[in-house]
């Protein structure tokens, strides 16, 4: 996670995991935000509280090019404006009504939601396809201490040794009710076969096993 | 609670009634629950009366009422309130059981009020696509019974009830009598003339906690009882899938946390009498 003075980007889900007309919750530092996909495949994320009476938009659902609350329809686009008010139809909805939204970015198969003003683009995973993401109930240093080296500043760590060969994305730490977790996203050499992609599902598994146990343990900071 | 002085804006609830549980399911061992973030115990004698018990086993005040116990952690001046269709000769009364939902009390009354979730909550059921519209109706709190008042709402469904086969038209009245209960007046299909009772009745467990018990008093002599409970325990399941997914759990009093429209009217005359007699239990009162 490269981070300048006027923001930065999370890579919060894999491209794969929102196709069209869905709707996901993701996780950035400020909290939970809805991130969906239009019918055109336009990536969008706005802020996970519908204004009406706030239900969760992440529980929404992607109808053409809008986002539509699950309590009373209210639908939005992706600048964040209200379109649509079902218990209104004839009403074009006051500007004002509007959901906070954030810059996203959908490159290399990846999705990454701007934290701030990031002065640059996300970085680049030039070489590297993405296999998957998981979710450690660790935090970010627990999940650096299992893998023995530290993440760069893109958030990558990439761990070659013993014939491991795995490379991790690290989305930020969140707070969740059990305690900490960190959202990971494996990635494999572009043009891998099923035995390395395989292997580094294995790999990855057993470094989400130490991080949780050492995480468990309380033996890292 | 227990031990320590509520917050004085606490208090105004503090001393209403509110259901603790089925009449028909008191038995000797008791229902543990709470009230208010009280533990309480609702028993049974010998003689099959209630018997409610507060956390350090002080006796609480206690009513049965519409097929439930009624119990206060305060000391109620009034009595509950009325619901003549009680009384009305011919109408079948059916206890629907208990739903828990992890949400304020006065959210779990706000929604049993609304109807402009119908088509999109309740799907084929109570409501659907594209007869989303909301007619304009009224709402007022009523002077002379300090109660809040919903008439002539009117909405689309596809199956009003047990008994509608097919959509029609239905027509609603909804009333507040008491903070965290609510009766709702129904077109009743059968007899043209009457109206189905149904009431929500929520016993507040905690600020972000509640037990929802609804009842109704309805005329339908076909539908079998088992069928009744199950169609409208399925509808208060849907209901708390969105109850327990609003940010905040409170429920917000002050205006600009979120934006009401014309079909909120009822909401909105809800929030103002609460917020008129401090009813605050489960609200939040300063947007964060
Ligand atoms: S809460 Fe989202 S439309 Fe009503
Ligand atoms: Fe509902």
């Amino acid at each position: 996670m490269r981070s300048d003075t006027t923001g930065f980007w999370t890579p919060v889900a894999l491209s794969a995991d929102i196709p069209s007309r869905t709707v996901i919750p993701a996780h950035v530092s400020a909290g939970t935000i809805a991130l969906w996909r239009s019918q055109a495949g336009q990536i969008a994320a706005s802020a996970d509280r519908c204004p009406h009476r706030g239900m969760s938009l992440s529980h929404g659902f992607v109808r053409g090019e809008a986002l539509s609350c699950i309590y009373h329809g209210w639908s939005y686009g992706m600048s964040g404006h209200c379109v649509r008010i079902p218990a209104h139809p004839g009403l074009t909805p006051p500007e004002t009504i509007r959901v906070a939204t954030h810059a996203v970015r959908d490159a290399g198969g990846v999705v990454w939601v701007a934290e701030g003003t990031p002065a640059s683009d996300p970085p680049s995973l030039d070489g590297l396809t993405p296999l998957r993401s998981l979710t450690i109930e660790a935090d970010r240093a627990a999940i650096e201490a299992a893998a023995g080296v530290p993440a760069n500043a893109d958030g990558l760590i990439e761990i070659t040794r013993d014939g491991e060969d795995l490379c991790l994305l690290l989305s930020g730490s969140q707070q969740s009710q059990t305690g900490v977790r960190t959202v990971v996203h494996v990635l494999v050499a572009t043009g891998s076969h099923a035995p390395q992609r395989i292997a580094a599902s294995r790999n990855v598994e057993r470094l989400r096993r130490m991080a949780e146990t050492a995480s468990a343990n309380g033996n890292v900071q | 609670m227990t031990g320590s002085d509520p917050a004085p804006y606490r208090q105004a609830m503090l001393d209403e009634w509110y259901p603790v549980g089925l009449v028909s399911q008191l038995d000797r061992a008791g229902r543990h629950t709470a009230l208010m973030g009280e533990p309480i115990v609702v028993a049974g004698d010998a003689d099959g009366r209630p018997i409610v018990t507060g956390g350090n086993g002080r006796i609480l005040p206690v009513k049965v009422r519409y097929g439930h116990v009624w119990s206060s952690v305060g000391a109620p001046t009034k009595d509950i309130f009325p619901i003549p269709e009680a009384d009305q000769p011919g109408r079948r009364f059916v206890d629907v059981g208990v739903v828990r939902v992890r949400c304020s009390p006065l959210r779990a009354v706000e929604n049993f009020l609304d109807i402009a979730h119908f088509p999109f909550v309740h799907t084929d059921v109570l409501g659907a696509e594209p007869h989303t519209e909301v007619l304009n109706y009224t709402a007022e709190i009523r002077p002379d019974v300090d109660e809040v008042w919903a008439t002539q709402v009117k909405f689309y469904q596809p199956q009003a009830s047990k008994s509608a086969s097919g959509g029609i038209t239905t027509e609603y009245m909804y009333r507040v009598p008491a903070p965290t209960c609510s009766v709702l007046y129904k077109t009743c299909p059968p007899r043209p003339s009457e109206w189905d009772v149904i009431t929500l009745f929520v016993q507040p467990l905690a600020e972000d906690r509640c037990d929802v018990w609804p009842w109704m008093a309805l005329f339908d002599d076909e539908t079998s009882m088992t069928d009744l409970i199950h169609f409208q325990q399925m509808i208060f399941l849907q209901d708390r899938s969105i109850l327990e997914n609003q940010i905040p759990r409170l429920l917000p009093l002050d205006p600009g946390m979120e934006i009401p429209t014309r079909a909120d009217l009822t909401s909105i005359a809800y929030r103002r009498w609460l917020k008129r007699h401090n009813f605050t239990y489960g609200a939040q009162l300063v947007a964060r």
